[in-house]
């Protein structure tokens, strides 16, 4: 009974600090340009961002609505405000999200996993925030290093590294479930090339259509 | 105009942004360890949960540090760091620099073209075009769990969840959709069917997810189970390897 209390005086707060802190940040984020305008001397020019935001904006507002919808319960309460502040989602917090869970073995939903999640959301950020701090700081002896052509290629690769290790790790839960997408997918991809530049799009139907076939295998078997 | 845009208070003001969001990641970090202590999670769980996601960002971090650095020769050193450090992700600021600096009036993103003006318009909507996230996040999150939390408690009838297996299908979709674009591109890539385009992904992703097989083998059937922490950066990083070797 007093694990109860203690959680939802803990959910309670996650909320009140997330509302606050995710407010702050935007106040900030949006206050710097003209900050920094005030510093160089010009304002920006609202009708051009106007013009701008109906160009590229727009995508962007509806993909975060699709984001902060299918994400917000695979993060929890903690989770989904630090990560929909710190950002980089489905390249680096989510997947990062799901190993941490992975490893502690936690399920979706529960406490347990509200904990592991915010505790891997943040530790991710920190590290990201650290590591291009002191990058930051090293930029002009580094820079020649990361830059140098031989290593260009690794650095180019780093999503296609990040989702053959994960394809690994989840298609080995059901194979054949797997193949489905994947099929489905690249035979798209092959005869529609065009579309290879709006990947990131494609995922909702290719996830609809996985998680459609999931829950026929789950009526049947209880499990995948 | 550059030199400008380098200067000490524009990092100034950029670092005390960063700071705050470094801050209230700590906040959220000690509450969740505490919390998890308090309602009896085994903490070397919970340590394993911080190393593994430690380990597993520092390699996509290098590769945001590298977005720094693509972007730093038009915008500055200062104003990428802030924005990769905090709230985007490379393709999005670039693609939303390109189009503001294409209303301001600038032929390319390119330093030597900026003005001041159109610094603070790019930085400006930049900003604006994915704070979304930020605003339902501050409007929606709690009612929306809640909900979900709702539901959850009228299935919950000793079996459980479709949750779980729907989280694992989204992923599988999710990457079967990367591979697929993969694959299309090396056989589509530069016309239908030519199978003329880039090896490279495919490759790389192939090597990589071999290496986690290594991984899961050695973590699984021969009890190394702090390897685990390693293995999805491990196998990036031998994936990443690939790359420079072909």
């Amino acid at each position: 009974m007093q694990d109860k209390t203690v959680l939802d005086t803990y959910n309670q707060k996650t909320h009140v600090i997330g509302r606050i802190a995710s407010a702050i940040t935007l106040i900030m984020l949006v206050g710097a340009p003209f900050l920094i305008g005030s510093i160089l001397g010009a304002m920006p020019d609202l009708g051009a961002a106007a013009k701008g935001f109906l160009s590229v904006g727009l995508i962007w507002t509806i993909s975060s609505v699709v984001e902060f919808l299918v994400y917000t319960p695979m993060l929890g309460a903690g989770g989904g405000y630090l990560a929909f502040i710190t950002g980089n989602l489905i390249n680096m917090k989510i997947p990062c999200a799901m190993n941490a869970r992975e490893i502690a073995g936690t399920q979706s939903g529960t406490t347990e996993n509200e904990i592991i999640s915010t505790l891997s959301i943040a530790a991710s950020s920190l590290t990201t925030i650290i590591v291009l701090a002191l990058g930051v700081l090293l930029l002009v002896p580094l820079q020649p290093i990361l830059q140098s052509e031989t290593l260009q290629p690794a650095f180019a690769n780093v999503v296609p590294a990040l989702f053959g290790a994960m394809a690994y790790q989840y298609f080995r839960k059901n194979i054949k479930l797997a193949c489905v997408p994947l099929v489905m997918m690249t035979l798209l991809f092959v005869f529609v090339p065009s579309l290879i530049s709006s990947t990131s799009m494609m995922i909702i139907p290719s996830g609809a259509i996985t998680i459609g076939l999931a829950y026929l295998i789950f009526r049947k078997k209880g499990s995948l | 105009m550059i030199s400008q845009l380098n200067s000490p208070s524009i990092y100034l003001i950029c670092g005390i942004i960063i700071a705050f969001v470094a801050a209230v990641c700590v906040v959220f970090m000690v509450r969740a360890y505490r919390a998890g202590i308090a309602i009896g999670m085994d903490p070397a769980k919970l340590k394993r949960a911080l190393t593994s996601s430690v380990t597993f960002s520092i390699l996509p971090s290098i590769g945001i540090l590298l977005g720094v650095i693509a972007l730093s020769g038009s915008l500055g050193t200062p104003w990428p760091w802030l924005r990769l450090s905090v709230i985007g992700a490379l393709h999005y600021e670039t693609q939303v620099a390109q189009a503001a600096a294409e209303q301001v009036g600038l032929s390319s993103l390119s330093a030597s073209a900026m003005t001041p003006r159109a610094f603070a318009t790019i930085a400006f909507l930049m900003s604006v075009c994915i704070m979304w996230g930020m605003i339902l996040s501050i409007l929606f999150n709690k009612a929306y769990l809640k909900k979900l939390g709702g539901q959850k408690t009228k299935e919950s009838s000793g079996k459980p969840g479709f949750g779980d297996s729907a989280m694992v299908a989204m992923f599988i979709g999710l990457v079967s959709t990367y591979i697929g674009s993969y694959i299309g591109g090396f056989v589509s890539g530069q016309g239908v069917l030519t199978f003329r385009g880039d090896l490279t992904p495919i490759i790389v992703a192939a090597v990589s997810a071999l290496v986690m097989a290594c991984f899961i083998y050695l973590s699984e059937k021969k009890h190394l189970v702090w390897l685990e922490s390693f293995s999805i950066a491990g196998s990036m990083l031998v994936g990443m390897l690939a790359a420079i070797l072909i």
